[in-house]
Order: C-alpha cells, then sequence, then structure tokens
C-alpha cells in the first residue's frame, strides 16, 4: 500500500542527487549568510542596537540554526501541481491509481532528505566561522518535534498556495507575496520577539510563527517548560487545521480539473 | 458484455465570458457573464474486450474530452459510463489499475531517470507482482528493441524511443484497456511500424483492448476493424472501416492506359479527372453507373491497354466528411461546413 510513495521519495532523493552543481552552490550560499548575518548582528550589537534579553552568541545561534532548518524548509514539493496544472500533464497523475497529495508529500520528502544531508557539510562550514550554542538533549528533542510538526505546517501552506493553480493556473504572484510575508513573520530572518508589543502578539498567533518561530524559540531556551508543550500543542493545532482544509481545497480542486490543451 | 459502455455521455465546459482588450481583461475580472461550450453531445456507444477501435474526429470533435470521462479525470454534465462495471470518475482509483494510457505528446516518464527507474516506480505503483514484472519487462523490452537505452535518462532519448518507452510503460500492469492518444505523432515510419506491430501483437496475444485516437489514418486503417467518428461532439459513425467507405466513399476512380495519344477524352457517366500522358483518371459514382458498364463505354471508344480501378482511401473520405458534413447515411448536410482549423 505504502510501496509507491517510498518509491517516490526515494526517486525524489536521486533526482536531486544528480543535479550536483545545485548543492554545491547551495551549501556556498548558506555558509555566505551565516557569515554576513554573524558581521551585520556583531556590528549592530556592537552599537547597543540589538535586543537586551537576547544576548549575541544566542542571536547568532539563532540565525544560523534558520539558516540551516532552510535547507529543509525551503524544498517545496507541492511546486510541481502548478507546473503539472499549467502543462496538463496533471492528468496523466490522475490516470494512476495514486492519491496525488500523497504523492507531492513524497517527493518532497525524498527532496526533503537529501537536503537534510547538506545540513551535515553546511553545519561543518559554518562551525569554521560562528559558535553556535548546543542546548541539552530534553530540548534538543523537543526542536526536533517542533521542527518535525513545523515541517508539516509547512507544507500544508504550499500545498494550498500551490492547489490556487487549479482555479488560477498561474500562482507566481501569490506564492511570492506569501513567500515574502512567510519569511518575515515566521521568524526565519529575525526572532519574533523582536516586533514591539501588540505587533509581537499577533505575529506570534500567526500560523507562519509555527514554522521557524516554535522551533527555534525552543533551541535558544526562550521556551521553556510548559511554555514548550503549549507551543507544541499550538502547532499541532496548526497541523489540523492546515491539512484539513488542504483536504477540502483538493477535493474541490480534483473536481475542476480542466487539463491544458485537452 | 462489453467492457465499456457509454449512455448519452455529454459534456459542457463553463467558462467566464471574455472581452478582448486590457479594459475588457479588468472587466472579466468582475464579470460573472459565462459561455458554454458544449465538447461531447450525448455520445452512445459500446466496446467489447479484445475490439481495437478507432476514436477519429476532427480537432475540437470532443475525442479527448471523452477519453478524460472514461479515465475518470473529467466528469460527464449527465450521461452514464461504465468501464469493466466501473463509473470511472467515482472510483477514479480502481479504474485506473484497469487502463493504460499512452499519450503521444506527453510522457509519463520520469525525465531526469534513466528508462528503467520508470518502468520499477510503475511497478509499485500498481504494485505488479516480480515475476509478472520481470516477464512484462522481458517481453517488451524484446518486442520494442529497447536493450540498448534501458539504462538512458529519459531526456536524452530520441523521441522513437521514448514512445517505446511509454508504451512498455502504460502496459507493464497488463492493463485491460488501453487508451492511446496520437501514439505516433511525430515519428518516423519505421518507428510508426514498430508501434503498430506491437499494437497488433497485445491485442491478439492478450485480447488487450485498446482505443486509438488519431489524425493518422494509416495507423486507423492497419490497427481497427472498427472506426467511431465523432464531429462536433456527436456520433456520426460507428462501423467498420468498409462500411465507411461504402456508405461515404461512393466515388471511384478508373485508371485507364491508352493505347493511342488521343487529343480528347471523355466518357459517359464519368469524369477526367487528371491526364499524364497516356494515363487517364476518371471519377466515377458507383452508385449512378457499374465499373463494368463503364469499361466496356471506354473500350468502345479507345483503343486501351490497362485498366484499374482505385478504392477511396480512407483519408480522402473521412476529409470529405470534416470539411463538407455529412449525416449518417452519407448524405450531404446542408450547407456544408468548413472543418475547425487546426490548433
Amino acid at each position: 500500500m505504502l510501496l509507491p510513495y517510498v518509491e517516490f521519495a526515494r526517486k525524489a532523493f536521486s533526482r536531486e542527487a544528480t543535479y550536483r552543481v545545485e548543492v554545491f552552490t547551495n551549501v556556498g550560499s548558506l555558509v555566505l549568510r551565516v557569515y554576513l548575518l554573524r558581521s551585520l548582528w556583531t556590528a549592530l550589537y556592537a552599537q547597543n542596537a540589538g535586543p537586551a534579553d537576547l544576548p549575541l552568541h544566542a542571536m547568532i545561534t539563532y540565525t544560523t540554526v534558520a539558516l540551516l532548518m532552510s535547507l529543509v524548509l525551503e524544498i517545496d514539493g507541492t511546486r510541481m501541481i502548478r507546473d503539472k496544472v499549467r502543462e496538463g500533464t496533471i492528468a496523466i497523475d490522475l490516470m494512476k491509481p495514486i492519491s496525488l497529495p500523497l504523492y507531492f508529500f513524497s517527493d518532497g520528502f525524498g527532496q526533503t532528505l537529501f537536503h537534510a544531508l547538506l545540513i551535515v557539510p553546511s553545519l561543518a562550514c559554518a562551525l569554521l566561522l560562528v559558535h553556535i550554542d548546543v542546548p541539552g538533549p530534553a530540548t534538543l528533542a523537543a526542536f526536533l518535534v517542533a521542527f518535525a510538526l513545523g515541517y508539516g505546517v509547512n507544507f500544508f501552506l504550499n500545498f494550498l498556495m500551490n492547489a490556487v493553480a487549479f482555479w488560477t493556473l498561474e500562482t507566481f504572484a501569490i506564492q511570492l507575496v506569501i513567500r515574502w510575508v512567510s519569511d518575515l513573520l515566521s521568524g526565519q530572518i529575525l526572532p519574533l520577539s523582536l516586533f514591539p508589543g501588540a505587533l509581537g502578539g499577533l505575529v506570534n498567533a500567526l500560523p507562519f510563527a509555527a514554522i521557524y518561530s516554535t522551533p527555534l524559540r525552543i533551541y535558544i531556551g526562550q521556551a521553556t517548560g510548559d511554555d514548550i508543550v503549549r507551543a507544541l500543542l499550538v502547532q499541532c493545532g496548526w497541523l489540523a487545521t492546515f491539512a484539513a482544509l488542504s483536504l477540502v481545497v483538493w477535493r474541490y480542486a480534483q473536481r475542476r480539473v480542466v487539463v491544458q490543451g485537452g | 458484455m462489453p467492457i465499456i459502455e457509454t449512455r448519452e455521455l455529454r459534456k459542457v465546459f463553463r467558462s467566464v465570458k471574455r472581452v478582448p482588450g486590457a479594459l475588457g481583461a479588468l472587466r472579466t475580472l468582475f464579470s460573472r457573464e459565462h459561455v458554454d461550450r458544449v465538447a461531447v453531445e450525448g455520445i452512445t456507444m459500446a466496446v467489447d474486450e479484445g475490439e481495437l477501435v478507432g476514436y477519429i474526429g476532427p480537432n475540437g470533435a470532443g475525442k479527448s474530452t471523452t477519453i478524460k470521462m472514461l479515465t475518470g479525470i473529467l466528469v460527464p454534465s449527465s450521461g452514464d459510463a461504465l468501464v469493466a462495471g466501473l463509473v470511472p470518475w467515482r472510483e477514479r482509483k480502481r479504474n485506473a489499475r484497469n487502463i493504460g494510457v499512452v499519450f503521444g505528446q506527453r510522457s509519463q516518464l520520469y525525465w531526469d531517470l534513466p528508462l528503467v527507474e520508470s518502468f520499477e516506480l510503475l511497478r509499485a505503483i500498481y504494485a505488479v507482482p516480480p515475476a509478472r514484472y520481470r516477464r512484462n519487462l522481458a517481453a517488451f523490452v524484446e518486442l520494442l528493441e529497447m536493450s540498448d537505452f534501458l539504462s538512458t535518462p529519459v531526456r536524452q532519448l530520441s523521441l522513437g524511443q521514448r514512445m517505446r518507452g511509454d508504451f512498455a510503460a502504460a502496459l507493464l500492469h497488463d492493463p485491460r484497456i488501453v487508451y492511446l492518444d496520437e501514439p505516433t505523432i511525430g515519428l518516423d515510419v519505421v518507428a510508426k511500424e514498430a508501434i503498430r506491430t506491437f499494437i497488433a501483437e497485445l491485442n491478439t496475444a492478450r485480447g488487450t483492448t485498446f482505443i486509438l485516437t488519431t489524425h493518422d489514418l494509416a495507423d486507423v486503417e492497419r490497427l481497427c476493424r472498427r472506426i467511431v467518428l465523432i464531429d462536433r461532439g456527436t456520433l456520426v459513425f460507428d462501423g467498420t472501416i468498409e462500411s465507411l467507405k461504402d456508405r461515404f466513399g461512393r466515388q471511384r476512380t478508373l485508371v485507364v492506359t491508352l493505347a493511342e495519344p488521343y487529343a480528347e477524352v471523355s466518357v459517359a457517366g464519368a469524369e477526367v479527372v487528371a491526364r499524364e500522358g497516356d494515363v487517364v483518371r476518371l471519377r466515377f459514382d458507383r452508385g449512378s453507373i457499374g465499373a463494368d458498364q463503364l469499361i466496356r463505354r471506354v473500350a468502345d471508344a479507345y483503343s486501351v491497354i490497362d485498366v484499374s480501378i482505385e478504392e477511396p482511401e480512407l483519408e480522402s473520405i473521412i476529409r470529405r466528411i470534416y470539411v463538407e458534413g455529412y449525416d449518417e447515411r452519407g448524405r450531404p448536410l446542408a450547407g456544408g461546413r468548413v472543418a475547425e482549423p487546426l490548433a
């Protein structure tokens, strides 16, 4: 039953491995960004422009781990929905005895696994430039759980965005906007604790926070004890909401398939 | 019992009415005006297991739309269909196990992976038992001569090689029904023939049912006994190629080789359509004059070395049906019509 999906993931994994140049570019650009952000924050902290409750080493840890997470989280296995709908090849997939959402997920997961391997060399290179804090095993485990939940939320968010293609055929503009918003509001670029007052409350209440901010807050010790449990539960809530929404959208989308150039 | 059965199958596409121009595009955003386009208008037909049916019609006639409904990816506006006992659009995944599909213009192979890895993926998708997979793969590799490029990435294959790969891919799970959509488009003569032989072989050896959609009537003439012709969403003809020719192709050509260089040739009941030196081509209507009678008239008036009768080609018959429009009894429709422009 699950065999085809394991195969999809395996094929996606080996497909990613065929693009060697991209692999090196990815690692290279990541290390460069680690270096730039380190310089930026060091300079800002030297001017006393850094936040009071977050020491420099925690900030550097935050941004470096966020960059390493992005190796995995920037993979969008559902992007092919858009391409397939536009080119009409989704028809061929629908003529197969498979669940398409599961297919997209497993393909994305296969890509993810490959890019997760890139974390190792990237981390090794990054450690030459920066020092990052490593929390205790319990916190680390909580971080990994939060990371996995965030991965799920991210998948369904991407799925929903790309599923818009079933209605508009073109999703580029929407994607761009959501990508910018999500980069900023998910805590990928900045810790969300830097947002002031009511804005901070709002940003933390949005689903984007579940993707980067929650795992990172656990990692750098901003969330502890009951806070962690509460944060994980909120993530679960978002995951369930988006999964349910995706199912509904998919049901309508499938009905709507109008193949291009038929 | 037929393996494919449709009753009054109908599909209407609804789209938002477009207004030309930049302002029009803006208005389209808010306009709720719809345009209905009937793609398929009540198709009723039945196909028996093991048949090889040519499903033909001009561009935009509704062929692809019908196939999409039979494969379960389009829901009809009204009407019924049963494919191997299933309603395709209600049980898409179960129906998918019974069918195989080949698109000449689209590939189901994995672009970046070696050909054989696509096959392995399909084995997993359809849960083909290992022994059967090996047997089928070996048979197809031999029949389609694929051994040289099995481990070549698909993007490096020639069109002919890729098509052979696509055929194998569509048939690895022993589907009972295979839909072929322009399977020989763009192929050279040799590759076309290889594909046709493969289809014929599978049809006779395994009793696989094929529905062949194509504009290449040589495919149809070589492979199909039965033709289903649709035009503007309606079924125009359903029967054997012979009866199609019989019904629509009443015009025959008598080719006469003359013994002497006559200045002018004319025979009552026939029309000279071409003349090249000693060879004269006379067109006549089979309904109004018998061939024997015509030959006698020619032989009485001229000294003749050789005569032969040319059967009408399927292609010219179909072309006339597309362009002029005929009713089911072969009578031209009033006014005739112009074929849809090629897309």
